[in-house]
């Protein structure tokens, strides 16, 4: 099973996939959450509303930093190994991705490094509108890697030139529903995301009684709130890209006829990917059960803990919080793992099968780098989750961005460098 | 052919290499230029912020690349797997010695991601200098010529790195790693010219480089002489500044230049496409990298979030 490069390739892209993906959804989520927070803390000068901007954002570089290093092998090893893609709808599929490459991730990793480096160095409305920014441009990079991906269930918008896909009517790419819908999608699951991350992360300090800024009561109002309205919205989303499914695409016959689209579809494997994809519909849908019922259930935990006496001080009613993350990753990966294998034998729908857009490679070489990056990847996540956990449990005081002067008032400041610059 | 394009390609390509050299570069010498825990975090306090502004350079060209240059692409993937993969891993490696650093207070831990930071630049420089002889000998070969191609471009890196540190890394009076760094530069620019002047000679070798501009490369290689000839003498520290980003542009304008590339007509709606949702970011994108530079140009006083 292990000498097949296709295979490997397969599963190193679905593993690469599913791990930037799970970092990206919590950047998403968290991000608005953040430019939200920062932007009233400025407006009213309100220092615990900054710890809490500190903490969230804390745990948004730790996540972001796993988000970028996945990131990076993603694009690299989309090039690296689905040449074949590359070389027939480079015009195309690529182009988004390039404008993504330049317009959102060039600016967003610049932006995020003045935040990170600027807390002292700029004013505090320059030092929103930096992460201000950084959010926009995280959106923004959504938005092109789903035309991206949309193009590869629903291809529109192009004419074939000697076996080459040649754009003819961007619009019709960047109003694909199959990108319009899946970004709804995306955006509303990602909020779903970070507000149960907040909930838990608040609901175990509030638990513990350890709530001196008032950042955890703010998290689960957050929490209530954003599951109650979008929680809808993901279905909504969701049950709309339903509707292009079972159809045929709109370039269908461009490349290959009726009779051979059936003869590939028919001669396509069955088990694993047909199994994967029946997996990760269940699992979807059981976990969107379990967090739909959420939103409702806190509001009127919420209200009744206004009128019942005695009920606010059983704080323990918030522990099943605490566990819920687990709802919205799950949901998450068994959502790209159904729309992914979904699409199979084809790539891009009715003009390239998986098969034939993998680069030819020798098996040793596709043995070593699977090996090497999912080995990689395995640690580096682990790392990061350890490590978001460790932080999330110490609260505001001892995040990576915690205000160390108050903190440590005599640690030795470095002298004012000279004047040295580069 | 439009050369807008291929110019905006070339311009990441050799902005990436001018800037990410810098802290490649740093990330190398660490072991060199800084002794102790507190040397070499300041190294990385460096390196940081850097980073993040330098690689989307890297990351955009690879966007450019793909969705504007498919052939040129698929050409470049096919002739240089195994090479590329290995600039991804130390690219990876490198980057998540970076992000982690500062996350665990413990020695080990430190000395752990140290050790990235520094396997992972060598890693990268030594795979750049590979894609380059790769590119110009149009497939990687065998030859004198691109063993002695990858060792130049390893040394120019290791210019600019050491350029970078002997201004960036002045700090207390009892850290040598600033005067370290600017005794580097006349090292390592020695190094480079002589690596560079013997390629040049083992050009015309078997399996050397396939040109299309072979007075166009003369050019670039004679004006790459000159800034490391300038960097080797008395003058060394405080040019080098200037003649090693000279100098590392060199290889990314030989490639974009001479090299025997495919070229194939962009097809003009994707093109049109393009720069019509490029050009209104181009000034946020510029506004971001002069400021990032500028605000973190002088050195943090206090622990940042990476150091």
């Amino acid at each position: 099973m292990f000498e097949d490069p296709l295979l490997l390739a397969r599963l190193q892209f679905a593993l690469t996939a599913a791990t930037h993906y799970t970092f990206v959804a919590l950047t998403l989520g968290l991000a608005p959450y953040i430019l939200t927070t920062q932007l009233v803390a400025t407006l009213r000068g309100d220092r615990s509303r900054m710890t809490a901007v500190r903490f969230w954002g804390g745990l948004y570089l730790v996540n972001y930093g796993m988000g970028v290093l996945s990131g990076l092998v993603m694009e690299l090893q989309l090039a690296l190994n689905w040449s074949g893609l590359h070389e027939m709808f480079g015009y195309t599929f690529a182009a988004p991705l390039a404008l993504e490459t330049m317009t959102a991730f060039f600016v967003e990793s610049t932006f995020l490094g003045l935040w990170i480096f600027g807390w002292d160095r700029m004013g505090r409305w320059a030092h929103l509108a930096c992460f201000a920014v950084v959010t926009a441009t995280a959106y923004a990079s959504a938005w092109w890697v789903l035309v991206s991906n949309g193009f590869l269930r629903n291809p529109v918008g192009f004419e074939m030139v000697d076996g080459v896909a040649h754009m003819t009517d961007p619009v019709a790419l960047m109003t694909n529903p199959a990108a319009v819908m899946a970004f709804g999608h995306i955006v509303t699951s990602s909020l779903v995301v970070g507000a149960l991350v907040v909930g838990a992360v608040s609901a175990y300090h509030l638990i513990r009684r350890g709530d001196p800024h008032g950042v955890f009561g703010r998290g689960v109002r957050y929490t209530a709130i954003t599951m109650a309205l979008t929680s809808e919205l993901v279905a909504v989303f969701g049950g709309m890209q339903f509707g292009y499914f079972g159809e045929d695409p709109p370039t269908s016959g461009l490349t290959y006829t009726a009779a051979e689209i059936e003869a590939v579809e028919a001669a396509s494997e069955g088990g694993l990917v047909r199994a994967a994809n029946s997996t990760g519909e269940i699992l979807m849908f059981t976990v969107y059960a379990v967090m739909f019922l959420i939103g409702p259930t806190m509001l009127l935990g919420w209200l009744v803990s206004r009128r019942v006496q005695g009920v606010r001080r059983r704080r323990w009613l918030l522990a099943p919080l605490v566990a819920a993350p687990v709802l919205p990753y799950a949901g998450i990966v068994a959502g790209w793992v159904f729309r992914e294998t979904n699409r199979q034998p084809w790539v891009v729908v009715h003009h390239l099968t998986t098969a034939d857009a993998v680069t030819p490679m020798s098996p040793g070489t596709a043995v070593l780098s699977f090996g090497f990056f999912t080995v990689a990847f395995a640690v580096l996540a682990a790392v990061t989750y350890w490590l978001l956990v460790r932080y999330a449990r110490r609260g505001p005081e001892g995040g990576p961005l915690a205000e160390r002067r108050t903190e440590h008032p005599e640690a030795p400041q470095e002298p004012a460098a000279p004047v040295h610059t580069f | 052919m439009d050369p807008l394009s291929p110019a905006l390609l070339a311009l990441l390509l050799v902005g990436y290499l001018v800037l990410a050299g810098a802290d490649v570069g740093l990330g190398m010498l660490m072991p060199h230029v800084a002794r102790g825990t507190e040397q070499r975090r300041r190294v990385v306090a460096a390196i940081a912020p850097y980073f993040l502004a330098s690689e989307v350079w890297l990351v955009g060209a690879v966007g450019v690349l793909a969705g504007l240059f498919p052939v040129l692409e698929h050409h470049v993937v096919t002739g240089l797997w195994p090479v590329l993969a290995v600039l991804l891993a130390g690219w990876l490696v490198r980057d998540a010695g970076l992000w982690l650093r500062a996350r665990v207070d413990g020695d080990r831990w430190r000395l752990a991601c140290d050790g990235a930071v520094v396997a992972g630049s060598w890693s990268l420089a030594s795979a750049w200098g590979l894609t380059v002889a790769g590119l110009l000998t149009d497939g990687l070969t065998a030859s004198p010529f691109t063993v002695l191609c990858a060792v130049a471009v390893m040394a120019l890196f290791a210019l600019r790195g050491a350029a970078f540190g002997a201004e960036r890394l002045v700090g207390p009076a009892d850290s040598e790693c600033a005067d370290v760094a600017a005794r580097d530069t006349r090292v390592f620019a020695r190094t480079a010219l002589g690596t560079v002047a013997l390629a040049a000679a083992s050009a015309p070798l078997p399996g050397g480089p396939a040109l299309s501009a072979l007075p166009v490369a003369a050019a670039l290689t004679a004006a790459l002489l000159v800034a490391l000839a300038a960097t080797s003498g008395l003058a060394g520290p405080m040019l080098s500044r200037h003649t090693s980003a000279a100098a590392i542009a060199v290889p990314g304008l030989l490639v974009a230049l001479a090299a025997r590339l495919p070229s194939t007509e962009i097809p003009s709606t994707v093109e049109v496409f393009v720069w019509a949702s490029l050009v209104p970011v181009v000034p946020v994108m510029f506004v971001g990298q002069v400021w990032l530079y500028r605000m973190t140009r002088r050195p943090a006083g206090a622990p940042t979030f990476f150091a």
